[in-house]
Formats: C-alpha cells, sequence, structure tokens
C-alpha cells in the first residue's frame, strides 16, 4: 500500500512542528489518525476506506497502523454503512464512516434522518448518536453525475444533525478533530475541489487568539461588504476579496465553517461593520443555505442595512456534467457582479 | 506513481474490435484529458478516441494494422499516487482571471 500522501506530513506524534505544510488530504488523514490513537472506541470505514485508503486516499495507510478492526471496507451500500454506524453508536463506538461522494448519500437518506438524527431524541437522551460521517463534497474535479452535489441544506433542515464544511487544510484538521468527539451527529462536508491544495497547518491552536473550532471565522477583515461563503467557496472569495480591492473596495470574507448551527452573532458583528453582504454558496440558489444567511443578517441588522443581502449560487439545476463545472459553479465575475448590485443598490 | 490501463472502449453499433490506423501519441508523452489518442478504424468509420484522462503513456497496444478486441489494453498511463484510482481530475490553480470591474461611490456615514 501506498503511504504517499503521508509523506512530508508528519505522522502523528508529539515532536511534530507547530506549523507545518500540509495539503489538505494530509491534514484529515493526520486528524483521522490521531482520533483512532486517542479514542479506541472510534472506528472508520467505507466503500475503500481500508486496504484502497480511499478514493481521495483520506485513510491512506490507517488500516496498516490501526488494524483491520478499527478501520474496514464496507460493501457498495450506504444505508448499510449508515445503518451499522446507529448500531454501532448504540453499543458505544464512535463510529466515522465515509459516503465516497456526496451523492451516495441519498440511498443512505432515511438512516440518516430517521435514525441517526432523532436517536437521541426519541431515547430521551440515552442513547446519543456520536457520529461524524464524512462527506466528500461539492464539484470542481469534472466528476460524472452524481459526484458533486451541495447537501448542506438538505442535512442542515434536519433537527438532531450538525453540519460543518472546512475551508482549508488548517481548519480541516482542527474542525475534524473537534467534529469526531462531539456527542452528535455530525455531517462533515470535505470540499473535494480543495482536497490537493497545500496550506499552513498550526497543529496546536485551531486560532491565533486562542478560539475554538466553533462558529464562524472571519478569514479576511474589511470595511466595505462581507462575504459569506464556506468549503471551496472560501477560498474563491478570498481572490475576489484581493480583486475588489483593486478597485478600492474593502471586502470582508467571512467562512461560516458550521452550517448547522449558523453562527448567527458573527454574521450580526461583520455585517454591523459592513452595513453589505453577499452570501456565496455552488448548492441551487432556491431554499438554498443563503436564503438563511441572508435572513439571520436581515434580522440582525435591518436597520443599518445599505441594500438587501445578494445571493450567488448554483443554478436550479441538477447539478451538471464536469465540462459544464465552470458555467454553474460562482466565479469571480458573478461574485463580483454580486457585489456591484450591493453597492450600487438605491431605496426608493 | 500509479499506472491506469484504458481498454478500447464500445464503440458502439455491436463492433467487437477495432483496427489500429495511427498512433496520435507515443510512449512517454504526457497526455490531457480528451487529447486524441489514436485512430482506429472499425467496419463502420475510422475514428479518433480521446484520452479519458490526463497523464504520461507508459505503453501503447497494437501498431498500425493491428486489431484489438474491444475491452483489451489499448494504452496505459502513468499517473501521481494522489490521483490514482479517483473519479475526476486534480482541479488546477489559476491565477484569479476577471472581466468585471466594481465602481461605487462610498458614502462613509
Amino acid at each position: 500500500m501506498s503511504n504517499s500522501i503521508l509523506e512530508g506530513a508528519a505522522a502523528a506524534g508529539p515532536a511534530a512542528a507547530a506549523t507545518t505544510v500540509m495539503s489538505m488530504q494530509q491534514a484529515l488523514n493526520r486528524a483521522l489518525d490521531e482520533v483512532l490513537a486517542e479514542n479506541p472506541k472510534a472506528v472508520i470505514f467505507g466503500e475503500d476506506c481500508g486496504r484502497l485508503g480511499g478514493v481521495f486516499r483520506i485513510t491512506d495507510g490507517l488500516q496498516a497502523k490501526h488494524g483491520e478492526q478499527r478501520v474496514f471496507d464496507t460493501p457498495l451500500a450506504e444505508s448499510g454503512i449508515l445503518g451499522m454506524s446507529v448500531g454501532l453508536a448504540m453499543a458505544g463506538f464512535h463510529p466515522i464512516p465515509e459516503v465516497q461522494f456526496d451523492g451516495f448519500a441519498y440511498p443512505a437518506i432515511n438512516q440518516i434522518v430517521c435514525q441517526i438524527a432523532r436517536m437521541n431524541y426519541r431515547s430521551r437522551g440515552t442513547m446519543p448518536m456520536p457520529i461524524t460521517l464524512r462527506v466528500p463534497s461539492f464539484g470542481g474535479i469534472r466528476a460524472p453525475e452524481h459526484h458533486g452535489e451541495s447537501l448542506e441544506a438538505l442535512f442542515a433542515h434536519v433537527p438532531g444533525l450538525k453540519v460543518v464544511s472546512p475551508s482549508n487544510p488548517h481548519e480541516a484538521y482542527h474542525l475534524l478533530k473537534y467534529a469526531a468527539t462531539r456527542p452528535d451527529p455530525v455531517i462533515f462536508m470535505e470540499p473535494k475541489s480543495r482536497y490537493w491544495q497545500k496550506g499552513d497547518v498550526d497543529l496546536a491552536h485551531c486560532d491565533a487568539d486562542g478560539g475554538t473550532p466553533t462558529g464562524a471565522k472571519v478569514m479576511r477583515e474589511g470595511r466595505h461588504l462581507t462575504l459569506v461563503a464556506w468549503g471551496a467557496m472560501v477560498a474563491r472569495c478570498l481572490q475576489v476579496a484581493e480583486l475588489a480591492a483593486e478597485d478600492g473596495i474593502d471586502v470582508e470574507v467571512l467562512d461560516l465553517r458550521w452550517l448547522k448551527p449558523i453562527d448567527a452573532e458573527a454574521l450580526a458583528a461583520s455585517v454591523r461593520k459592513t452595513r453589505r453582504a453577499v452570501v456565496v454558496h455552488e448548492a441551487p440558489l432556491t431554499s438554498g443555505l443563503g436564503a438563511e444567511v441572508a435572513q439571520l443578517i436581515t434580522q440582525s441588522c435591518f436597520d443599518t442595512l445599505k441594500a438587501p443581502v445578494e445571493r450567488v449560487t448554483g443554478f436550479d439545476v441538477p447539478y451538471p456534467s464536469g465540462d459544464l463545472e465552470d458555467e454553474y459553479i460562482p466565479n469571480i465575475d458573478r461574485i463580483l457582479f454580486g457585489i456591484q448590485r450591493v453597492l450600487e443598490y438605491k431605496r426608493g | 506513481m500509479a499506472e491506469i490501463s484504458f481498454p478500447l472502449p464500445d464503440l458502439g453499433e455491436g463492433l467487437i474490435e477495432a483496427t489500429v490506423l495511427e498512433w496520435l501519441v507515443a510512449p512517454g508523452d504526457q497526455v490531457e484529458r480528451n487529447q486524441p489518442l489514436v485512430e482506429v478504424e472499425t467496419t463502420k468509420s475510422a475514428v479518433e478516441l480521446p484520452s479519458p484522462q490526463a497523464g504520461k503513456v507508459v505503453r501503447i497496444h497494437g501498431g498500425p494494422g493491428d486489431k484489438i478486441n474491444v475491452g483489451e489494453p489499448l494504452i496505459v498511463f502513468e499517473v501521481p499516487d494522489n490521483t490514482a484510482g479517483i473519479v475526476g481530475t486534480v482541479p488546477k490553480e489559476e491565477a484569479p482571471k476577471r472581466r468585471v470591474r466594481l465602481s461605487a461611490v462610498l458614502d462613509e456615514d
């Protein structure tokens, strides 16, 4: 078996330097390695997760290191993967299942919505479901149908589930380690188009100011407008912010990180300052999470908003094939147009 | 590095084999997805087969005039380990491109 993705990223150990450069693949792999080492009840499983190390190599080397009882392959049966997670959680384990691609979560929806999300409620708190479901998510890798979807609104709508999406390797490491220690089920949406990009990871600190991996995070400060995004769209919004600065517009980028619960206080704090907001997501417009974000901002900042909150999103169509992805996913110009619409809004 | 073999695909209409006319790539070449690999002739027509993926050509099977059955190896690519076996392609990091310029008079009240 290849350990290629572990090369260059120090394997779990106390001697590792505080900051290291990793891809998101390596950061997630490292987080899972540490979770397995720290929690004897943690188990990882899914299609190709064991021997192969996952199609995206996120579980690479973990079966060899932690054994076939801790990291193992499952049949191609997502409902079974999640149903087994329910049973394991009832028996005191901390399952970390993987659904290989977001589009394969649909066959498991019954287990996720009707069992995982409700078991703790149904049992009056006697059967918590400490399940972290990893879902390689969103588009951007030219994949065929069912391999690029944006399911966050679907999951966020279900009471009992928490939903989170990291935007870079540092966030991926800390958010996954945090999610895997929660007593509640967490849908962990990994932006697959960002798996290979490298970035600095501070293993010891999630935030320089001692913050925890909860709530939203300001990734770039600005005065004139807040771009709200998550997952792969955060990197694109940071690019847009640099371009907007060339035109004299100072853009703040807020990485929402947690999509359920949404950090309404962070939204309010940012937009009270900037008085303008654009929310960006890959998912279709209608009933997307952008509507929820826009409402939360309107609720807290109605009196001071300079313009209605704009949404720049995917279109209300099935997720297109790879060759049409660039037309579907919000690009730099579409985000800039959204900003321009807010900037030129006149009351009246 | 890992090797991925691409067999002669089903060219449709019940065809079970094709004859190599001309290879458009050679071992050692770096090819892009959809780049024409080889021209083959069936009993229906001559067609160029596009590459199903990016990668470095390791081996090609059959020279001009040779028949290859559908499903038999046609070409073998070498790809980095971290892309082997995945569906889709690793996105390229590109410098941001823009056409839209922002204009606004900001009242800083």
